[in-house]
Formats: C-alpha cells, structure tokens, sequence
C-alpha cells in the first residue's frame, strides 16, 4: 500500500474548478514533484495535504489513516513555504526549536535535535542570529531545518526556491535533494521550473488546469510524452501534423516521415509527430548512405545557448528546430545549406486532439 | 541621483527650505526654547531653579499626579480595549463593513474637544440619557457615587477618542503579520493561543508600545474636553498651565514655564519612545 | 489564489464590534436629540421637540459673527499652511531629499507640544504690539499645529506619483516649468493638497485651546461660543454641537470622497490585473 494516497480529490473555488478528481500514490522515501504552470492547482493540491485547505471531495491516506479532516496541526507534516516564513522575532536556533517545543519534547532533545539539524543544512554557526542577518539562501535552508526537526512523516515544498538567484537555487535543489534521500523522508515537491522537478525526482506529476496529464520518471516524462501539453510543457519540440500513411508514413503536407511508432495506428488516422531539437542531426554537405526523414534547407536562425547552439532550419517552407553542438564543426552561417536527419525511433506520435 | 553636485547647487538647495525653517524657527522652536530658558531665570533674572521648586507645590504636584494618573489609565484601558476591538474589525468578513469601521474611527477619534464633553454631560450627566436608563430600566443609581463631572467621567470622555486612535493605529500592524507564519507555526503543531504568545503578540508588540505612549501623550496634552467638564474642580496640568496664560491665578509666569517645561519633557519622551518602537516594527514587518 | 475561508467573524468580536459601534454614536445621537429636545430630563426619550434652540441660537449677534471669525481662522491657516508646506515638500523631494529626516523630525514635534505649551511660549514671546494676542499670532500657532497633516497629505501623494519621473519625462517631451508646473505636477498632487487641506480646515475650526488662550475674547471663534452654552444654556450648546459634529462628518466624507477618486499610483497601475 503506498504511503500517501490522494484517492478522487477535488477543490473549487467560487465556482472555479481548482483540483480535478486527483488520484495519485505515493511510495514511502520516494521524491515527487508536482510541475505545472500557474494555476495548475498544483500548489492547493499539496495545501490540501498540509490540511490548509480542505478537499470538496475526494480522501487523502497517510500511512494507511485518513488525515482529510485532521486539523492541519495535527498531521505530522513538515512544510517550508515559499517565503521562507521564519519567525522574526525569534533566533534561528529558536524558530528550529518551536516545533519540537510544541510536541513538548524535553530540553535535552530539543537541543540535540536543533544541532543534528543545523548540521543537516550546514548552517551551525547561524545559530543565534535572526532570520533578517541571513541571506534568501540561508533563510530556506533553515525554514527546511525547521520543518525536518519535527521528524515529520511527509516533507511538503511549496515553489521553496522561486524567490532565490538561479546560481543558488541550482546549488539548493541538489541539497535538499542530498539530504531528501539521506534521510529517506516521503517528500511532495511543487514547482513550475521543469528543470528542478527533472532533475532531482523520483517521480513527476505534470498537471495542467485541476488535472494530471501525466505521472512518471523524468525519463518517461520527457522521452515519451503522452500528450500534447506534457510534450511542449517539457523541454522542446518540432511539432508535424499529418495522417498515417502506408509503409509507416506520415504525411505532413510538405513532408513525409518515416517512423515505426505508428505501427499500430490505422491508415488515415490524424496524429501528431514530436521529435526534440536534440535527436536532429546537422549535416554541412550531404550525408552518404540512405537515411530515414532525410531534409535539407536554409539555415534561419543561429541562437547560442552556450553549451548547445540553437537552429531554425528553413527547409521548403517548413521550420525545424535543431541542437547542435559546435565544438569541433565547422562555422555555421546564416543562409548557409544543410542537410537534417533524425532516427525514427527518436519521435514520439500521439493522435490529433 | 549625482552626488557631484558643486557646493553652490547644494547652498542653493537649502535656500529652498529656509521660509519653512523661518516659520518654524519663528512659531515653534524659538518660543519653546525661550521659553525652557526663562524657566529658570526668576522675573528679575537670576539664575535659579525656584520656579521648578514652587511648581512642586501641593496643588500642583496633585495636578500631575491627575494628569499621569488620567493619561496612563485612558491609554491601557484604550490600548486594551482598541487591541481586541481592532483585531475584530480586521477579521470581519466583510471588506465594506471593515471601511465603514474604520472610518468611524477616524471621525471619532478627532471629537476631542468641548463638544465631546458636552455629549457626556448629556448621556451621563445627573439627568442623562444614561443615568436614566441605569435608573429606570436596571434600578441602578450611578449618582452620587459616580459623577460625570469627575475623573471617572473623564476617564469615559478620554477613552471615547483614545479607544479609535489604538483601532487605527493596531489595524495595520495586524496587516503586518504575515499568513506564512501563521500557517507555518500551525505546520509546526501550534494552536491558536500558542501563535498569538509565541509570536503574534511578540511581534505585535513594537506597535503596541507605540500606541500605547502614543495614547498617553494625546491624553497629557488634552485640555479642552477637561476644560469643558471639570472646570476647576478636578485639576490637570494642562488646565494649571492654561491657568497662568489667562491671569486666573496669581501672576507668577515662572511656575507655569516650569510646568510647561516639565510637561514638554514628559512628552519628548513620550515622542522618542514611539520613534524607537515603530522603527523595530517596521523592521519585522518589512522583511 | 484566495482561500476560500469565508469564515463568520467569532461572537465575541461581534460582541465587541457592535459595544464599540454603540459607545462611539451614542454620545453623537444623543447630542443631536438634544438639541431639538424640549424637556429630556426625566425620561429615556425626550417629552417633546422643538427648533426653538436653533432660533434662540441664531437670534444672538455672536452666533454668525464667531462662525464667521471660525472660518476666516480655518481659511487663513488652510492658505498659510498651503503657502508653507506644499513648496517645501515637493522642493525637499525633488532636490533636496537629504533634508527628508529633518522635515520628518520637524513634522513630528508639533505633536510632542501640547497646546497650552504653545499657547504659552507664543504669547510670552510675542508680547509687543501689534501681533500681541492678535489673530495673526494664533493662525500662525493653528498652522504650527495643524503642519503633520498638511505635510503627511501631500508627501504622501508625492510619494505614490513619483513626480521626478514624470518630470523628466515632460521635460524630454519640451515642457518648460511652467508647463510641468501646471499640468504635471500640480494636477497629479491635488489630491493629496484637497485631503491635507480639509483636514487642516476641520482641525482648526474645532480648535477651542489655542484660540481661548491665545486671543480670547478679543478674536472667539465658534467653540469658544458653545463653551460659553455649555454653562448657559444646555440645548443651545447641544445645537452648536450639532453644527460642529455635522461639519466634521461632511468634512471626513469629503476627505474620504477625494482619497478614493484620488491617487492613482504608479504601482497600482503596474499591479493592475
């Protein structure tokens, strides 16, 4: 039985459907990240965990007990918000201690808790000062080592790193990440930066308008998208509309692709082709030997991105965006000719809508 | 903004505000200052702290005491009082009835003044609209043991605009507080009472600080609600001091720059103190 | 997103609410039915009304000439405050924002004295003719007293404007200072100028401490009168009363009518939805 269970969860406001019959299970110690844009409902999803807000419908299992009507400071659930919200008027050792002064715990372990987890977010020295003398940074890895020291059953992360510099929040997310699976603590993490959620998930909740589009890996998520939204949302993607043709075809107006992902569609069938700039190959003269979606056109754009350098290809009227890395090539120029190449295997097709 | 601004411009610059320093200076910091200087020189000029020391008579050491006594009073049972009755408006449901409130408090809290008086005369005097409800409806007589015209009655005229000056200046400070740490503190297993002791009131506190001395100094200061009331019965020092102005009491001018001089202190301190407390809330606040 | 707590205020803050609500009108109420009152000494309501006070009232000379001398004091210091302030304000905002904590230690000191103190050291120092207890002499007190309001008004307004770039972006655009003057700056402080103004004019006309002391009988102002009623004849002074309250609520409404149709601020243009 999985740890925390959202079974059929729904939530509107005015009128407004914020959360769409949510059914989600979640292991014990695994890390899942819900991803979305705003108002995805991702962030009332896990208020309604934290008990902030109550479901309209729907139950939430914690450990095999229904926490749906537990008053919110009752449930064992440790939550860093994403303004940090240490208390002012107490010392960092203070605001890390009123959880644990709440659960009455005694002075002895209340320190050696305090310390354990100061240690656990490297800020042992902080100690005595307040919440104003310290940095965003600093701030959010506390409110994390407040919210940890009550030993909570379910660690929940609302956007916690949002308000920081880029710089610190990539150093950030793979700290929480480091000290989320030393600990082995179930954790539910909110963000709408698909880079954090890929990057340090066990599992990924992609969620659009109240509803999940789609729940896996990072590789599932981003390799083989099951809809539209989860495909563009994540990453990418030159986008070919067409219909099934015979020989594993699809025609797309001006072109044909070739691609054995469409084995088991009936001819006719109107579908979608996705295929990321990454898996296309940029050729400066033409390749020899017999490629599949084999292309060639102008050179539109060049976009340098630092590691990879970004194209549009102009071929026949057609756009395709294509990643190259330039180390090593030869230069690329506007209006330049090319040839373009991608593996058929290295599409994802879905109907048309 | 260049700060390389040559010296002229700067001169200049000042030159800008110099009517206003000279209305100032003219109307306020130079009479005042006069004023503490000739508190202690005697009328032929002697240096000497006497007038300080005939301020000290009994007459005028019970006038402070009342004024110390009235001020402290209205202003705890207004700081008190304002606190719940501001932390209500700011959690009624209601967005325009919260407008409507704090509007009446606004218009309220500057009825101060003889007209103020006079209404209590009305509702609470021997004859009031009040006494005689307590009389007639719930047979108790409020008279003689409690007389409008005494320092409890006072104390109820003062509380009428010391109570909406605490909701008005309370009401924002609860604005202050921020939700996350509400939520956060509940996250962490606290109930309400636990918040509020551990860190709403904390962080309440600044402002009540400031709106308590704030209270006070409005009630020291106040003369003509007492004027309209007491008359000579009840003595405070702003009446003592008004007193000298007006020539109803033997003309010795020294005694009243005293008093003046003494009262000034008390609200400087007053001012410094309200100073200190909202900087620290603002800094809490703020974050 | 909103939550959703659309939660009923706790009884006890209605308790509360509703006690402070009847503690704050009652005295008004009461002072209104006062004064059209003929006998209310023995019962909960009066036995019967009448306007006879309100005639009385007006039949006496002094009625119209303190209500004239009370506005002619709250216009002056309106004027006064006006020539004073609202320059000094936008010039220590505009080049001079060094001088800001003086001006704001400044704007605090008036309400560090109490008007008996000020009534005091003025008439002590100005004791040679002619502005010796002179109306001139208390408008200039009226205006020292009533400056943290003026000064809050507009500094406020200014504030939320941002005037420094509007008039660097009508000073690109070609306006001379005059221009800027008229059609920038001025329009858009307005209603900071129309708020401090009311205000100063409601405050001055209640003042009672300062024109008694200060003047006395040679200049009364309207309060003074009702003061005089208070120990004379009750439902006269509740008339007066009425007038005074009456004026101070049309004042506050006014005040509140401008600050809403008011500041536009730049932020409240960014933050539109």
């Amino acid at each position: 039985m999985a740890y925390l269970e959202l079974n059929d969860v729904s939530k509107k406001f005015n009128n407004i459907v914020a959360v769409n019959q949510f059914n989600l299970h979640i292991e014990k110690g695994q890390l899942v990240s819900f991803l979305g844009p705003s108002g995805c409902g991702k962030t009332t999803t896990l208020r309604m965990i934290a008990g902030f807000e109550t479901p309209d419908a729907g139950t939430i299992l914690l450990d095999g007990e229904d926490i749906s009507k537990t008053a919110p400071n009752k449930r064992g659930i440790g939550m860093v918000f994403q303004a940090y919200a240490l208390f002012p008027n107490m010392t960092i050792r203070e605001n890390i201690m009123f959880g644990l002064k709440m659960q009455h715990k005694s002075k002895e372990e209340m320190a050696e808790r305090t310390d354990n987890v100061l240690e656990l977010v490297r800020l042992k020295d902080t100690a005595k000062r307040y919440p104003h003398q310290l940095s965003g940074g600093q701030q959010q890895r506390i409110a994390l080592a407040r919210a940890l020291a009550i030993q909570p059953r379910v660690l929940l992360l609302d956007e916690p790193l949002s308000a920081l510099d880029a710089e610190v929040r990539v150093v950030l997310r793979g700290e929480i990440r480091r000290i989320q699976s030393s600990l082995g603590i179930t954790t539910v993490y909110v963000t709408h930066d698909q880079e954090e959620a890929l990057s340090i998930s066990d599992r990924v909740v992609v969620m659009n308008g109240g509803l999940i589009e789609q729940v896996g890996t990072p590789q599932e998520i981003y390799r083989k998208p099951d809809t539209r939204f989860v495909a563009t949302f994540i990453g990418t993607a030159n986008e070919f509309h067409g219909a099934v043709a015979e020989n594993q075809t699809v025609n797309c107006e001006q072109i044909n692709i070739s691609t054995s992902r469409v084995a088991d569609y009936t001819i006719g069938k109107k579908v979608v082709v996705l295929v990321r700039p990454e898996n296309i190959e940029v050729f400066d003269e033409r390749p020899v030997g017999s490629l599949n979606n084999l292309f060639e056109g102008e050179i539109d754009t060049i976009t340098f991105h630092g590691a990879i350098t970004r194209l549009g290809i102009n071929s026949g009227g057609r756009m395709f965006t294509a990643d190259v890395n330039i180390t090593g090539r030869n230069a690329l120029t506007h209006h330049q000719h090319v040839w373009l190449s991608f593996n058929s295997d290295y599409c994802q097709v879905m109907p048309e809508a | 903004m260049t700060q390389s601004k040559p010296k002229q411009n700067r001169f200049t610059a000042w030159l800008g505000i110099l009517p206003f320093l000279l209305f100032c200076l003219a109307f306020e910091i130079v009479p005042i200052l006069l004023l503490a200087k000739d508190s202690l020189f005697t009328k032929d000029g002697t240096l000497t702290v006497s007038n300080f020391q005939n301020a000290m008579a009994p007459l005028y050491i019970r006038s402070f005491w009342n004024s110390i006594k009235l001020s402290g009073l209205t202003a705890l049972i207004g700081t008190l009082i304002g606190l719940l009755v501001g932390y209500s408006i700011y959690r009624w449901p209601s967005k325009r009835m919260q407008e409507v409130l704090i509007t009446l408090s606004d218009v309220t809290t500057n009825f101060a003044g003889a007209p103020l008086a006079f209404a209590f005369i009305i509702i609470l005097g021997s004859n009031g609209l009040v006494t005689q409800f307590f009389l007639k409806n719930l047979n108790i007589a409020l008279y003689p043991a409690f007389s409008v015209y005494s320092f409890s009655g006072l104390v109820l005229a003062y509380v009428y605009f010391q109570l909406p000056l605490m909701v008005l200046l309370i009401i924002p400070a609860f604005g202050g507080i921020k939700k996350e740490w509400r939520e956060s503190a509940t996250n962490l297993g606290a109930g309400s009472f636990q918040f509020w002791w551990n860190i709403g009131l904390p962080i309440l506190a600044p402002s009540l600080i400031a709106g308590f001395v704030l209270l006070f100094a409005n009630a020291f200061g106040a003369y003509a609600t007492a004027y309209t009331l007491t008359g000579s019965k009840l003595s405070l020092i702003t009446l003592q001091i008004g007193f000298t102005i007006t020539g109803e009491v033997l003309h010795d001018p020294g005694i009243g720059q005293a008093m003046a001089v003494i009262s000034l202190l008390i609200m400087g301190t007053c001012i410094a103190i309200y100073r200190a407390a909202t900087t620290r809330a603002q800094r809490w606040t703020r974050r | 997103m909103n939550t959703s707590k659309k939660q009923r205020a706790a009884s006890w803050q209605v308790i509360i609410v509703v006690l402070f609500v009847v503690y704050m009108i009652l005295p008004i109420i009461a002072t209104y039915i006062f004064s059209i009152a003929t006998r209310w000494d023995r019962t909960i309501l009066p036995e019967g009304y009448t306007f006879e006070g309100y005639r009385e009232a007006i039949k006496n000379p002094y009625f119209f000439i303190t209500l004239k001398n009370s506005l002619v004091l709250s216009v002056a210091s309106v004027l006064v405050s006006l020539i004073v302030i609202v320059p000094t304000v936008y010039w220590v905002h505009m080049r001079l924002p060094g001088a800001k904590p003086l001006l704001d230690l400044l704007m605090i000191l008036p309400f560090g004295i109490p008007g008996v103190v000020l009534a005091l050291a003025l008439v002590q120092v100005y004791n040679f003719a002619p502005i010796n207890r002179s109306p001139i002499l208390l408008t200039a007190a009226t205006v020292v007293f009533t400056m943290p309001f003026m000064y809050r008004s507009v500094s406020n307004n200014l504030e939320a404007v941002d005037i420094p770039t509007l008039t660097e972006a009508a000073q690109s655009l070609g306006a001379n200072l005059f221009n800027i003057l008229t059609r920038v700056i001025i329009p858009n402080i307005f209603p900071g100028i129309l708020s401090g103004s009311l205000l100063v004019f409601a405050t001055v006309f209640a003042e009672f401490t300062l024109a008694r002391l200060i003047v006395g009988a040679g200049f009364k102002t309207f309060p003074m009168l009702l003061v005089e009623y208070t120990r004379k004849d009750g439902t006269i002074a509740a008339g007066l009363s009425v007038i005074s309250f009456s004026i101070a609520w049309i004042v506050s409404m006014l005040i509140l009518w401008v600050s809403n149709k008011g500041i536009k601020s730049s932020k409240d243009v960014i933050n539109a939805r």
